[in-house]
């Protein structure tokens, strides 16, 4: 446990960069789940199809990383609209049904990941080269930008939550859907809404993601499973609880493999969810 | 001695007291009323004698035994019996079996009727079903027996409850609003079972409502609850003319005499 | 002897006769292999389905089904038991573990159990993966021997290595589970976990210890769960910790999948669907890459349209035809 400090610092770093992409795919998952009382499976496989949705703009297309990031969004926006009214809205007094759905889109759409796009991995071209020093250790540059990104929307996100009418509709929907339907909030705006945002912020996630590490079919199948923690750490329906849990996530994701190796960091967040689960499945700042 | 006895009984939630010292007493076969405005606690109460929400002070003592730690499928056992506010009842099942389910307590579990059905298994099945329609036809849903129970229309299933609660042959039954939502004639109906019960098989109840002339008319003592506190105690004629009680329920309640 | 009882016994011994014939008729390996794979699922379906029934949906059976495989292989390998007695005894462990597990998890309920389950099959998986000195680790347990061979008296040696041979075994061990199951269910216990699925508040009224009822349930599965596990490993020969292989996410969902479309409200409803979504996914045998596209586009069809599964198609057509043979009604034009 006698590394040098720029590991540890390089650890950190690692994981906060992470985090702050695992955040955003919480924060849409703990929106969907709230406003519609659905566990999205498939928001891992919608993380990845935004990713290659940026790829093939960027390299087929020649456009813009900027630009082809904003379009995948759109894009999965878009997909989560119609999701939402065609395959969530008809089933959404059952309990099993949805889960089924969001299942079978989960294997609809690796399984087209992997016959569209092949099972090689590739990667989108980096945000920018090289790094920076900072407190000995070399951040490299596209990890900042991407953090950098992340925080931004985030910031948008909060500002629209907080100061326009929807979003403050959205929060209410998100901590009771009674109470929220007693006010005369339309639910099926608020569900398309919600899966809009989360299917965007995915995107934005994937795409992030897709330019500092490799594209996969299967690579959202992780990012999902750390959602999944992030929210039950910190509660269903709190948007504050999943990103700060996100963070938290993320340092312990890039520090405990440096500490323990690769077998407590990858089964350490699964067994403090099971036990949040057995004991305060609310989470720790959730409502319901 | 009384069959059940409350001692000091109290639930918070939090800062909020929904019940504190609470004193009852309620005698073997006696219909006992609890009535108070909205919100002073009674189902409160209701919930903690059946062993669904915890006290977090006082004690619940029924026959000699001391039950306030007793989960609720152990009361059930002990003799108390549930009837609750909403229409709880099993929906997948019709109306007969939903009594077949009531009948939990008797019916044992054999483990080698997996492989084979022994005829004294067979045997207890007929005698169940004669019990089941015997209290289907007190209840008067003997002709509904295969009908599936969420079909029934309100009133019945509000019956069907009290025919799940009568196969448990409890002796305490505890009522949460059985008159809700129905018409004069199920009311008086209803009324009549529970006489019945008590008259034919010496069934002790605790009726929480908030029809107050039909509490009149039912009960033998009644109990008023007001924010979690007893505000009076006594046979219904007095506890109705007493001021106390009338205020609480001014402006709240309409037909309070 | 009743008619009804002369229809069963009759049923049995034409089901039986076909799954003895089976293999003889397609004739080929490849297609007994496939039915072993098939029958294997049926029990983990039919097992999944039986949680089901206490109203719990578990997207972590397959835990227990790694759990009865590695155990029964080890037992076999490392301590020298007989398959016959391992086999028992995967079953066990699984079943040990669930009951462990039980109490604290069966308190849990909803969308909130099911990514319980999800996670704690995801632990058992990766502790497969990351123990290599009891599980090989990340290379998989290989070499697993079939089943030691049996001597009966007048016919000789039975060896296990044959496909065709495993087979027989296989249905044997899944036809007496599917058995006890189907007893389970419609015997007095099974109407106490219907009960308890309907409302355990109720359930509780009228005197059912329910999570005595459902820790049982639980149990029960996941023994059945480990049962399959160890079949399979002692026909594959090998298991594999990978998240793609048998024991992954991906296994999970297919059995819910399973038991979805077959429906789940009727106990042969999960055999159906496994014997269906296996003779599809057949069918498409040179379009292997479009398997997971076209069972996830079943799945959501079957939710959409017909979610009760295709237990539920004989009523629907019923139901269609009649529609179809009424006549249209005549509006009578008052004069």
């Amino acid at each position: 446990m006698d590394l040098p400090a720029q590991v540890w610092v390089q650890a950190i770093v690692n994981g906060l960069a992470l985090g702050w992409l695992y955040v955003l795919m919480a924060l849409g998952l703990t929106l969907i789940m709230s406003i519609m009382g659905i566990l999205q499976l498939a928001h891992g496989e919608v993380y990845m199809i935004g990713a290659y949705v940026t790829y093939y703009c960027c390299v087929s297309f020649g456009v813009n990383f900027y630009a082809a990031m904003f379009i995948s969004m759109v894009v999965m926006a878009v997909f989560g609209i119609f999701m939402e009214k065609f395959l969530f809205r008809p089933v959404r007094t059952q309990i099993l049904s949805p889960i089924v759905i969001s299942l079978g889109l989960t294997l609809i759409l690796m399984g087209s990941a992997v016959v569209g796009f092949g099972l090689y991995e590739r990667s989108i071209p980096r945000l920018a080269q090289g790094s920076f020093v900072f407190l000995g250790s070399a951040v490299p540059k596209d990890r900042i930008i991407a953090v950098g990104f992340a925080v931004a929307l985030l910031l948008l996100l909060y500002l629209f939550l907080k100061k326009s009418k929807y979003g403050q509709a959205m929060v209410a929907s998100a901590q009771s859907r009674e109470g929220a339907l007693l006010r005369g909030i339309n639910p099926n705006l608020m569900s398309s809404m919600a899966m809009a945002i989360g299917c965007a912020l995915a995107a934005a996630a994937g795409t992030l993601a897709g330019s500092i590490l490799m594209l996969s079919p299967s690579m959202g199948t992780f990012p999902l499973l750390k959602g999944l923690v992030i929210i039950v750490l910190g509660g269903m329906g709190s948007l504050l609880g999943a990103t700060i849990g996100g963070i938290f996530l993320g340092v312990i994701d890039g520090v405990i493999p440096v500490a323990f190796g690769p077998a407590v960091a990858s089964m350490a967040p699964l067994i403090i969810v099971i036990i949040i689960l057995l004991v305060r499945p609310q989470g720790l700042f959730g409502h319901e | 001695m009384p069959l059940l006895e409350i001692r000091n009984l109290g639930k918070r939630f939090g800062g909020l007291a929904a019940v504190s010292e609470l004193d009852l007493d309620v005698g073997q076969g006696e219909i006992f009323g609890l009535i108070g405005p909205n919100g002073a606690g009674k189902t409160t109460v209701l919930n903690m004698v059946g062993g669904t929400l915890s006290p977090t002070s006082g004690k619940i003592i029924f026959g000699d035994e001391d039950i306030t730690r007793l989960p609720p499928y152990r009361r059930a056992q002990r003799g108390i019996a549930r009837v609750f506010q909403r229409d709880v009842l099993f929906r997948s099942l019709t109306v007969l079996e939903n009594v077949l389910a009531g009948f939990h307590l008797l019916s044992g579990m054999g483990f080698t009727e997996i492989f084979f059905e022994r005829p004294s298994v067979r045997r207890q099945e007929k005698v169940l079903h004669e019990k089941a329609m015997e209290i289907l036809r007190f209840v008067r849903l003997d002709r509904q027996a295969d009908e599936m129970a969420i079909n029934l229309p309100h009133g019945n299933q509000r019956a069907l409850c009290l025919a799940i609660a009568l196969a448990t042959q409890a002796q305490l039954f505890l009522l949460d609003e059985p008159l809700t939502g129905m018409g004069g004639e199920e009311i008086e109906a209803m009324m009549d079972m529970i006489r019945t019960l008590r008259d034919g098989s010496g069934i002790t109840s605790i009726v929480v409502e908030h029809n107050i002339r039909a509490v009149i008319g039912l009960c033998d003592r009644v109990a008023v609850l007001d924010y979690g506190k007893k505000i009076a105690e006594g046979s219904p004629k007095e506890v109705v003319k007493n001021p106390g009680v009338i205020e609480a329920y001014l402006g709240v309640e309409e037909d309070a005499i | 002897m009743s008619r009804k009882l002369l229809i069963n016994i009759l049923s049995i011994i034409f089901l039986a006769a076909v799954i003895i014939a089976l293999p003889i008729t397609l004739g080929s390996v490849y297609w007994t292999s496939i039915l072993v794979i098939m029958g294997i699922n049926i029990l983990l379906v039919s097992s999944l389905r039986t949680l089901k029934l206490v109203g719990h949906i578990s997207l972590g059976h397959v835990g227990f089904s790694l759990i009865g495989a590695y155990g029964s292989a080890l037992l076999l390998m490392k301590v020298g038991i007989s398959f016959w007695i391992a086999i028992f005894l995967g079953g066990l462990m699984a079943a040990v573990i669930a009951l462990a597990l039980a109490y604290p998890f069966l308190r849990v309920k909803g969308i909130y159990f099911v990514l319980l389950t999800l996670l704690t099959a995801e632990t058992f998986r990766l502790i497969a993966r990351y123990w290599p000195s009891l599980t090989g680790g990340v290379w998989g347990l290989l070499r697993i021997p079939p089943p030691n061979p049996i001597t009966i008296p007048v016919i000789g040696t039975i060896t296990f290595d044959s496909v065709n041979n495993y087979y027989y075994l296989a249905a044997v061990i899944v036809s007496l589970s599917l058995f006890v199951l189907y007893r389970l269910e419609r015997s007095r216990l099974g109407f106490k976990w219907r009960v308890i699925q309907d409302s355990e508040v109720l359930a509780q009224s009228v005197g059912i210890n329910v999570m005595w009822h459902k820790a049982l349930n639980f149990t029960i599965a996941s023994f059945f769960a480990g049962i399959a596990g160890a079949l399979f490993a002692h026909y594959q020969h090998a298991l594999s910790p990978q998240p793609t292989a048998r024991f992954g996410l991906l296994a999970s969902v297919y059995l819910i999948v399973y038991m979805v479309v077959g429906g789940e409200s009727k106990f042969a409803g999960p055999i159906i669907g496994t014997v269906f979504l296996t003779m599809v996914s057949e069918l498409a045998r040179g379009l292997e890459e479009y398997r997971p596209i076209m069972i996830g586009a079943i799945a959501i069809l079957t939710m959409l349209f017909m979610p009760e599964g295709l237990i539920g198609l004989p009523k629907r057509v019923k139901l269609w035809y009649r529609k179809l043979l009424k006549p249209k009604r005549r509006v009578q034009c008052p004069t």
